[in-house]
């Protein structure tokens, strides 16, 4: 089934006057339960690819349908909901509320999807069972360690069951050791059936990956299948 | 800062006229509200003063013409009154002494707690006998009984027969506890011939208008005044007293109302100011917030909830340093701080709160979720 499709996706900035073009016309289907990889060179329009499939950016022009609903016309609440709900975001920089704990940080997509308070709990902690840290639960992230961190980040996307995992650099901010484990939760969701959308421009990383994904210019230049391990 | 001198100023301010109100109503029960006092002087008035000095003295005469001439007058007291010394043994103390009549007790509100009061009789005589204010029998005798002792008043020896009950301060001022009643006739002869004197009428509550007009017409028999002269002498009454009143409630509420709004004003953009900060270091939160799933309603929500919380947390405090100063003025100056003051006060903390925090948290709502991710 087509979980997302683009077709001809635009995206313009304007800087200073001069336009920008980071998507230039950009035609894409992902299917469910794929592992995708999306790279190239910093500028490429990698990062503004990922926004607009994460719902956190709109396209100037072009066209893109969420499990066949078109995100264009959707309102903020809308968007929200589906950011929500359907997508999971891991960052580079892990991106956890400093002052709250693992938990907490776990628990506040649940807080936006209204579910009840004991539930609450009991399924943040389970996410981050899930990702080997129930021990660190109480742990604030400036007490975890990068690969902690990330792996909280990754139990924070996980909470609400989303079936779009959507990670930018997730290995980018750490060392080869955590790197790999954290590749290893993401091929794990993978085989739970989870659909995974990687950014990276590290080969190695890259290779985890069922479909890579060239960009250079905003335009794809490359999309391949890559040999099954 | 501004949020607790707001609450602040706001439940003094109530506390005060509360307050007030309350030691008033006692207090002008004191006096009582159908009696008429009949003096040369307006309690209030903007008359030049030598016109008021000149007016004729009242003369302890008056009393049995306005009983004889009027019907609605129920109980005539002529007021004398003065500072003396009463002494007894070793012990002595200023207070206020009062020459009136067996009428007296009509006129005031309170009772004669142990003992009586004197008769006609012995007014008519001059016999040297006193009521004594609860204050004095407390300061003199402590638990045992006055009655049929003797205490000097300025030297001379006169017979405790009564004692008035506990009345308190009168609008919180002067103690009304501490005072000595003589008989009208030994008062003239010991102390005063002349002095200043008042009457006091009563007359019955539900006829208060047209006992006015009756005695102001009696008054000006007496006084053989024509048609045409103006009035010599003053009928006041508590109603006076409350026009006052009120005028100093008003200037109380106004000065309270003008420094509440002016700093709740400040706090309110103190609040503000705050809050623009907080959105400015959190806006990489708010990014995060975003992408995992917060609408902009609720990241409004959010913040303006801070700012209410800071408000309501600074009203606390105002309300916890109010009731500390109404309990320190309270020992001045009547006080009371309701409880309904409280929540009102903390209500308008709370509409500051949403109200200051309205712009900053529209504006954290409206950030855009990719530029505040990458906000560092």
């Amino acid at each position: 089934m087509t979980l997302i499709s683009l077709k001809k996706i635009h995206k313009i900035y304007n800087v200073g006057g001069e336009e920008v073009r980071a998507l230039d016309g950009v035609n894409l289907d992902i299917q469910e339960n794929e592992y995708l990889a999306i790279m190239g060179p910093s500028g490429s329009g990698k990062s503004t690819l990922m926004n607009m499939i994460g719902c956190l950016d709109t396209p100037t022009s072009g066209l893109y349908e969420f499990e066949g609903e078109m995100v264009q016309i959707m309102d903020d609440s809308q968007l929200a909901s589906i950011r929500n709900r359907k997508i999971g975001f891991v960052f580079q920089t892990f991106n956890l509320l400093p002052k709250a704990t693992a938990a907490h940080n776990v628990e506040i997509p649940l807080i936006y999807a209204n579910i009840r308070k004991d539930k609450r709990l009991a399924m943040a902690l389970e996410a981050l069972d899930s990702v080997g840290l129930s021990d660190r639960s109480h742990h604030r992230p400036n007490e975890l360690s990068g690969g902690q961190r990330q792996r909280v980040a990754i139990a924070r996307a996980l909470v609400n069951n989303p079936s779009i995992i959507l990670a930018d650099e997730p290995t980018g901010n750490l060392d080869s050791k955590s790197g790999h484990e954290i590749m290893g939760i993401l091929d794990g969701l993978h085989r739970k059936g989870n659909t995974i959308i990687l950014v990276t421009h590290e080969d190695d990383i890259a290779q985890h990956a069922h479909r890579i994904i060239r960009l250079f210019d905003g335009k794809i230049i490359e999309d391949q299948k890559n040999g099954e391990k | 800062m501004g949020i607790i001198i707001g609450v602040l100023s706001v439940t003094l301010m109530g506390t005060l006229i509360s307050g007030l109100d309350r030691s008033f109503e006692s207090s002008m029960s004191m006096l009582g509200k159908d009696i008429l006092y009949v003096s040369r002087y307006e309690w209030f008035s903007d008359m030049e003063w030598w016109e008021v000095r000149n007016r004729p003295r009242m003369l302890p005469e008056y009393v049995d013409k306005i009983k004889k001439r009027s019907q609605y007058a129920l109980a005539v007291a002529p007021v004398m009154q003065r500072g003396a010394s009463l002494s007894l043994d070793d012990k002595n103390t200023r207070t206020e002494i009062f020459g009136t009549n067996e009428d007296y007790m009509e006129t005031i509100s309170s009772n004669i707690s142990n003992g009586r009061f004197f008769t006609k009789n012995e007014d008519r005589s001059g016999a040297r006998v006193t009521v004594i204010g609860d204050g004095i029998r407390e300061a003199f005798f402590g638990d045992q009984n006055p009655i049929g002792e003797y205490i000097k008043i300025d030297g001379v020896k006169f017979r405790i027969i009564g004692v008035l009950e506990k009345q308190g301060k009168f609008l919180g001022l002067f103690s009304v506890d501490k005072q000595a009643i003589l008989p009208f006739g030994a008062y003239k002869r010991i102390f005063s011939r002349r002095g200043w004197m008042r009457l006091s009428v009563k007359v019955p509550p539900e006829k208060l208008d047209e006992g006015l007009d009756e005695i102001t017409s009696v008054m000006r028999h007496i006084r053989g005044l024509k048609p045409n002269e103006k009035n010599d002498f003053a009928i006041n009454q508590t109603k006076a007293f409350e026009k006052q009143y009120t005028a100093l409630k008003v200037a109380i509420g106004g000065t309270g109302l003008f420094i509440t709004l002016l700093s709740l004003i400040v706090g309110g953009i103190g609040i503000m100011n705050i809050m623009f900060v907080s959105v400015k270091e959190r806006t990489r939160e708010i990014g995060i917030r975003k992408a995992i799933g917060a609408t902009s309603g609720m990241i409004m929500g959010q913040f303006l909830m801070e700012a209410v919380t800071i408000c309501l947390f600074a009203g606390i405090i105002g309300i916890l340093l109010a009731y500390l100063f109404s309990y320190f003025i309270n020992q001045f100056f009547p006080s009371t701080l309701p409880i309904s003051l409280s929540i009102i006060a903390m209500l308008m903390s709370m509409i500051v709160g949403v109200i200051s925090g309205f712009v900053p948290s529209y504006r954290a709502a409206k950030l855009d979720p990719i530029d505040s991710l990458r906000y560092e």
